[in-house]
């Protein structure tokens, strides 16, 4: 739930990367802090423990000034993916402004997927958020593992749910990183210029709220 | 209540006390003053935490180590935050888990207390049924007793008769024998006394005979089991039949008065009234122990009520055991002398004949059974 504080004018929001153990989220944050190039950007704070597995949470800030002065900031946190995790997951999750579900494209993977998008809606349900209208982005990761599942079949799973069309990514290639990312920003506007009337007391639009938070290196306008 | 992640104030992450520490070092490693402040300052250095700014640091005597002096600062406060929102996270979600697990804690106990009631009530209800089933069983196992007893009697009844019979006619026979004998033999004085001998002889068999026969039809009126339908019964019979019956089993002479008025006839089963009433008068009998007296009274009552009342001075009944006289199996006697289940019998053939057993008792002073047969 975006936080809004008037005398500061900040604007405070949290997108969560959720997902199985092992599927990618930390790789998906680290890449992001290497491709964006949005007009404010904090350090990466990474976490982990002994075995790089991460045990409480990423956390890399981001942000940017609207010309009415907004002071807007996105926290993007990774959550951590090992079963027996779920408070602390459930503690990161909850009220996130978007999620992005960072499903793991091996064969061998695709039970652990459903199991963690069950615990995504479960949680998201304990802590009274509605799955349907949150913005949702799923992302299929380690699309360059050679038996990876065929997209068009993944896209064919998912045809039917909120959710489609799904997000490819490498990430460790940085491949559909920023891609899904911008996805999510363009869900998350809608529901953020209906609250705060970003587009015309903010001088925010949707181009811009996507360019601003999401210019990626190499982008002609970075 | 504030989450792990809302942003720290400066002096969450760095107490004053470490600030000082931390502008001391600074100040001797540049040998310039610095300051630390909450509140924006003219030319003043921002220290950011996470996109936040947190202080600005100036140094007024140096400015352009004001940059460096920050970024350091900066360093300092991201390994500090770092611990910091990882500590909070973790108190966070000890906290949502201890309050899940003392949720589950006390759901548990209400579901092991539900559990514990429905096994408490399950076990009553079996302790229940187990005693009904004794019970049923037990008067089965006594009905089918008594029914028994009864066939037996109603045999051996049969069986005696017969011989009873003959006995009785032969006695008669041999008495007319008897006198023709007596008239022709000598009448010296000593064949007149063995005549006058052998005649009572006679006469005192003849007498057995009788008191056989009369037994035999009492224990044919108490055996009288298979009759299914109400007949017409003269009560006073009944009661004379059954005190015989019971003067017969009883090893002691039994002091009985019956003061028997007359009455109309009543339509039951005879067999299960002589029941009800032995079931009585045996109680009677075993109060007074061979020193009392059992006065038995038949008369009309009220609205045309027959009513039979059988009186004893002996030992009475405690207030508490007239409490559950009517209990099946209650007896005070000692175990395999009583089955606890006479004035229940009673009781029930009273009712089967729309009557009603009442029992008034002083211990002590003796007791009075009244069964009362309800005009129809």
């Amino acid at each position: 739930m975006a936080d809004y504080q008037p005398h500061t004018r900040k604007l405070s929001l949290k997108v969560v990367y959720y997902g199985p153990a092992l599927s990618g989220k930390t790789t998906n944050l680290m890449q992001l802090h290497t491709l964006l190039r949005p007009q404010r950007k904090g350090e990466l704070m990474v976490l982990e423990t002994r075995d790089d597995r991460t045990l409480f949470f990423d956390v890399l800030p981001i942000g940017l000034r609207g010309a009415a002065g907004l002071d807007l900031r996105l926290k993007l946190y990774t959550v951590p993916g090992q079963v027996q995790h779920d408070s602390t997951r459930k503690a990161v999750l909850s009220r996130a402004d978007g999620v992005i579900f960072v499903a793991d494209s091996q064969p061998a993977q695709q039970d652990n997927n459903a199991n963690a998008f069950d615990n995504l809606a479960d949680n998201l349900q304990k802590l009274g958020m509605d799955i349907e209208r949150l913005p949702l982005v799923v992302q299929f990761n380690k699309r360059d593992v050679a038996d990876a599942v065929a997209e068009a079949e993944l896209q064919a799973r998912w045809a039917q749910t909120p959710w489609a069309p799904l997000s490819m990514a490498s990430a460790l290639h940085g491949q559909g990183v920023v891609e899904s990312f911008r996805q999510l920003l363009v869900h998350l506007y809608p529901q953020l210029d209906r609250e705060y009337r970003l587009a015309e007391t903010e001088g925010i639009d949707a181009t811009s709220f996507v360019r601003l938070l999401s210019a990626a290196q190499g982008d002609a306008d970075a | 209540m504030r989450s792990f992640e809302d942003d720290p104030r400066l002096a969450e992450l760095l107490p004053d006390e470490r600030q000082q520490q931390l502008l001391h070092l600074l100040q001797a490693l540049s040998g310039h003053t610095l300051q630390l402040d909450e509140q924006p300052r003219p030319g003043a250095e921002a220290v950011e935490f996470n996109l936040e700014t947190l202080g600005w640091l100036s140094c007024p005597s140096q400015p352009q180590l004001q940059a460096a002096a920050a970024r350091l600062l900066e360093f300092v406060l991201f390994y500090v935050g770092k611990y910091r929102l990882a500590a909070n996270l973790h108190h966070d979600a000890s906290e949502a888990s201890f309050e899940e697990l003392q949720r589950q804690h006390a759901a548990l106990q209400a579901s092991e207390a539900r559990y514990k009631a429905l096994s408490a009530q399950l076990q009553r209800r079996v302790e229940e049924q187990v005693k009904v089933i004794e019970r049923t069983q037990q008067q089965l196992y006594e009905s089918a007793r008594l029914r028994a007893v009864g066939q037996l009697a109603a045999g051996v009844a049969h069986e005696i008769n017969n011989p009873v019979g003959f006995i009785a006619s032969n006695l008669r026979v041999a008495g007319d024998y008897l006198n023709e004998l007596g008239e022709k033999l000598p009448s010296d004085h000593a064949t007149a006394l063995i005549l006058e001998d052998f005649r009572a002889l006679l006469q005192e068999s003849e007498v057995g005979t009788q008191r056989i026969a009369a037994i035999v039809t009492d224990l044919k009126t108490f055996a009288n089991i298979d009759q299914e339908d109400f007949v017409p019964c003269d009560l006073n019979a009944l009661i004379a039949s059954t005190c015989h019956l019971l003067r017969a089993e009883s090893n002691q002479a039994l002091d009985i008065e019956l003061k028997l008025a007359e009455l109309p006839e009543l339509a039951g089963y005879p067999a299960k009234i002589s029941q009800a009433l032995y079931n009585v008068l045996d109680n009677a009998a075993k109060a007074i122990t061979g020193q009392g007296r059992i006065r038995v009274t038949s008369r009309l009552g009220e609205q045309g009520a027959v009513e039979v009342l059988v009186e004893d001075n002996g030992c009475g009944i405690t207030a508490e055991d007239q409490a559950r006289l009517f209990d099946p199996f209650f007896t005070t006697r000692p175990v395999g002398s009583g089955t606890g289940l006479g004035l229940t019998v009673a009781r029930d053939i009273m009712v089967a004949h729309q009557g009603e057993i009442l029992v008034r008792s002083k211990p002590g002073a003796g007791t009075r059974v009244t069964l009362r047969f309800l005009s129809l």
